[in-house]
């Protein structure tokens, strides 16, 4: 007796080509950063370093999470994902317990301070720009709060309310390049 | 849309790209707002305990005079007057029942239209009490000083430490200082309800100073104090005395609010507030203190001073009595975080006392929490020494709007603390996180350079130190180094220098651009910058000196007084002025010259303004 066809089994779907990987980021090494800062940059670092130091008895260290406050108040913008880059990618529970002393702080810094593409003036208003409908300086409040919280690295409510309070005109209409001026001047 | 799918996808690129943009921006400028609003604490913080650090510098010069006392000329009055104005207790001839007929005598006109109180009081009178205060009005000198009085008679029978309990289902509210802010109190009982048998309160000392309310508060917490004796408790705090009221702004509040009646009120005060009990204990395991503790305190002692002749005049003058070091400590002490006791630098009395001590004495008397007020807190309340000290301050907005919450706890049976915030919003149209940090900040900023100006010359002599080749210019290091040391203030000085002084084409600071923003506002008695300097510096020591003299609180002295005061003073702080200048300055600010000086007036002088300020007013 002929053996039973088999039934050819159904060809397996073809595997779907896998998402392109991003390219994978090296580890961050503080060790390979140089520091560049001068003498009177680090006292600078230094000053500011202390007042976010909320150590009860001054040991001079910050927690992780305080760390994206102190390089941004020094004037830097990073995105949240370069700050967690720097930081080695800490876990979220981590964050308000793991600490770092100003010797730790100044590679991570370094690092930030070196990367390009910072973002000027012209680039901002770009990218409002992209919002701007009608082309006439104005973008709608409402899509852009929308946006700032959906989009990107996304905002709370209560912050999107902070950096957009005021700016609206009695239409909900914002003039960016005064808004821009407004954020760069603080 | 009309539009292709790619250009869609495009433009949520694009959207995205924008959105990572300006969030990025935003959250550097959150964390530059976080950080001005970080070192504008700071600067309040420090001048404020700076200025209590004054307060030493007058208590060595009335030791200095107390030294001097038998070797000065016996002919100077000025010396006299200070020491026996300050040691005379307040000798009234008057009998109780006399003083209370005279009370009840005076007469309020007609026109009067404010709370007419009755005792015993009655929830009429409270209740018209808080509707009267909301509205503004003032409570007639009659009403003040007949509470002023039943209060004294009703705190006479109390004894220092009160031991309260929480019955099955009471919870106790606790406030910590109000200084004079009615708005917090007034939020504090729209919150929490209004003090009764069901709804008990603590308030826990600092009633009064700075604050522009003062005695409105006091009549309210005295008025449910006598109308709920047992569920209505007042702790003493370092600021009900005397001394402190003249320097912090209550005596000058009762005298401009009751020009008839205020000098009765004040001395009725000066009791009312020494026998205001030292601490709360509830259910025998919660103590309530105004400052806090030391090594020295113990509680069964504390129980058997006699709590109205601990008064600050008496530290002034370094009189030593073994119950006033405790008392001070209870009202002037705070916690620290290392271990131990050590003096108060800062404040010029009480310690600073770490967790060991705190646990010591909790376990001493088998206590399990110390709850205390004395120090702002950003979020009106902060626990310490493993949550065994809870620090509850109430005075929202308390160095200025926006920079801290008031709090108050509340206790139930099982003694687990419940803490409530809230703050006063002063203006109607809601002020945004950076509104107000930058006001916050601009008056952080001009008390930091009012400092800097009354230390001129020292600052300058230091600069010009560094400054070998007279370039005008020392580096940004020299520059904090100096400022630190002479100011003696802990601050971000690097940081803050681009809001204090200019910087040179080389980058070094241009150290005389700190000065450039204030000058004198009326044009002064006719003295030499130095002096001007040394009178602007110690203002406010004059002014309690001036004040201590003027036992009438007329706001007049005379000239012979004025020259022995200010000859003594300077000669204390080792100013070199010769007997000529005084005199030609004492007549010159004489502007009546009929032999006595408006001395209000004569401070005014040595104001200053902010050259800034007046700049933007203009425009604005």
């Amino acid at each position: 007796m002929a053996p039973k066809k088999k039934e050819e089994p159904k060809p397996a779907p073809a595997p779907k080509p896998p998402e392109p990987e991003p390219p994978k980021e090296p580890e961050f090494n503080p060790a390979e950063v140089k520091l560049e800062f001068t003498a009177e940059q680090i006292e600078d670092f230094k000053d500011a370093f202390q007042l976010f130091d909320r150590t009860p008895t001054n040991e001079m260290k910050i927690t992780y999470a305080q760390c994206g406050d102190l390089i941004r108040a020094l004037g830097q913008n990073p995105t949240n994902a370069e700050v967690m880059h720097v930081l080695g990618k800490p876990k979220a529970e981590e964050m308000q317990v793991k600490m770092l002393d100003f010797e730790q702080f100044l590679p991570i810094h370094q690092h930030i301070c070196k990367a390009k593409d910072r973002g000027t003036f012209e680039d901002f208003v770009e990218g409002l720009r992209v919002f701007d409908k009608e082309g006439n300086g104005t973008v709608m409040g409402a899509e852009l709060r929308h946006v700032l919280a959906t989009l990107g690295e996304k905002m709370k409510e209560d912050e999107v309310e902070q950096l957009m309070a005021g700016q609206e005109d009695a239409n909900g209409c914002i003039n960016y390049e005064a808004f821009v001026k407004h954020i760069m001047a603080g | 849309r009309g539009c292709s799918r790619s250009t869609r996808v495009l433009f949520h690129e694009y959207s995205i790209k924008a959105a990572i943009l300006i969030q990025r921006w935003y959250r550097r400028y959150v964390a530059h707002l976080e950080m001005r609003r970080r070192y504008t604490w700071n600067i309040f913080q420090s001048i404020e305990y700076a200025g209590e650090q004054d307060q030493l510098q007058l208590s060595s010069f009335f030791s200095f005079m107390l030294d001097n006392f038998t070797h000065m000329n016996g002919n100077g009055p000025g010396n006299k007057y200070l020491i026996s104005h300050l040691l005379d207790s307040v000798v009234d001839p008057l009998t109780e029942e006399v003083r209370q007929l005279k009370y009840e005598q005076i007469v309020v006109p007609e026109s009067y239209c404010g709370p007419r109180l009755s005792f015993p009081l009655s929830v009429t009178d409270t209740n018209a009490l808080l509707s009267a205060f909301k509205e503004e009005q003032t409570l007639h000198g009659k009403y003040v000083l007949q509470l002023l009085y039943e209060t004294k008679k009703f705190l006479k029978q109390m004894p220092n430490i009160i031991y309260l309990s929480t019955s099955y289902a009471k919870e106790i509210t606790i406030c910590g200082d109000l200084h004079g802010r009615l708005d917090d109190l007034l939020l504090i009982f729209y919150k929490n309800g209004l003090p009764s048998a069901e709804n008990p309160y603590i308030f826990n000392g600092d009633f009064v100073d700075r604050g522009k309310k003062s005695t409105e508060i006091i009549i309210i917490l005295f008025a449910f104090l006598l109308l709920y004796p047992d569920h209505m408790h007042l702790n003493r705090g370092n600021h009900e005395d005397h001394i402190m009221n003249l320097r912090y702004g209550f005596t000058r509040e009762v005298m401009q609010k009751y020009k008839t009646h205020g000098r009765e009120m004040l001395q009725l005060l000066q009791d009312v507030f020494s026998l205001l009990p030292l601490a709360t204990v509830i259910d025998n395991k919660v103590l309530i203190v105004h400052g806090g503790i030391s090594d020295k305190i113990d509680l069964d002692f504390l129980s058997t001073v006699e709590r109205h002749k601990m008064l600050l005049k008496y530290v002034l003058f370094h009189m030593v009595i073994i119950c006033l070091i405790q008392v001070v400590d209870i009202l002037w002490s705070d916690p620290k975080n290392q271990s131990g006791c050590s003096p108060n630098s800062f404040r010029g009395g009480g310690c600073y006392f770490g967790p060991d001590v705190t646990q010591a004495l909790l376990q001493k008397h088998g206590l399990c929490l110390l709850i205390r007020s004395h120090e702002c807190k950003q979020e009106g309340y902060e626990l310490c020494h493993n949550g065994q000290v809870i620090t509850i301050f109430s005075a929202s907005n308390y160095y200025e709007e926006g920079s801290n919450r008031g709090a108050y706890v509340k206790l139930g049976p099982e003694l687990v603390p419940r803490f409530f915030q809230y703050q006063v919003s002063r203006s109607t149209r809601k002020l945004t996180l950076h509104q107000r940090v930058c006001v916050a900040e601009g008056s952080a900023l001009r008390a930091l350079k009012e400092k800097l100006y009354a230390h001129r010359s020292d600052l300058m002599a230091a600069f010009q130190q560094y400054d070998i080749d007279n370039t005008g210019r020392i580096s940004t290091s020299e520059w904090a180094q100096v400022v630190e040391s002479v100011l003696r203030l802990d601050l971000p000085w690097r940081t803050l220098r681009p809001r204090l002084a200019r910087l040179g084409a080389d980058g070094n600071v241009e150290y005389e651009s700190c000065f450039e923003d204030i000058s004198p506002g009326e044009p002064i008695p006719p003295v030499t910058p130095n002096l001007a300097e040394t009178l602007y510096r110690y203002r406010t020591d004059l002014e309690i000196i001036f004040n201590i003299i003027d036992k009438d609180h007329s706001g007049q002295i005379s000239i012979e007084e004025f020259r022995q005061t200010w000859k003594l003073f300077s000669s204390h702080l080792g100013v070199a002025v010769n007997d000529q200048t005084i005199d030609d300055m004492a007549r010159s600010i004489d502007f009546n010259k009929d032999g006595s000086i408006d001395f209000n007036e004569f401070l005014e002088a040595f104001r200053v303004v902010h050259k800034l300020v007046i700049k933007e007013q203009q425009q604005g």
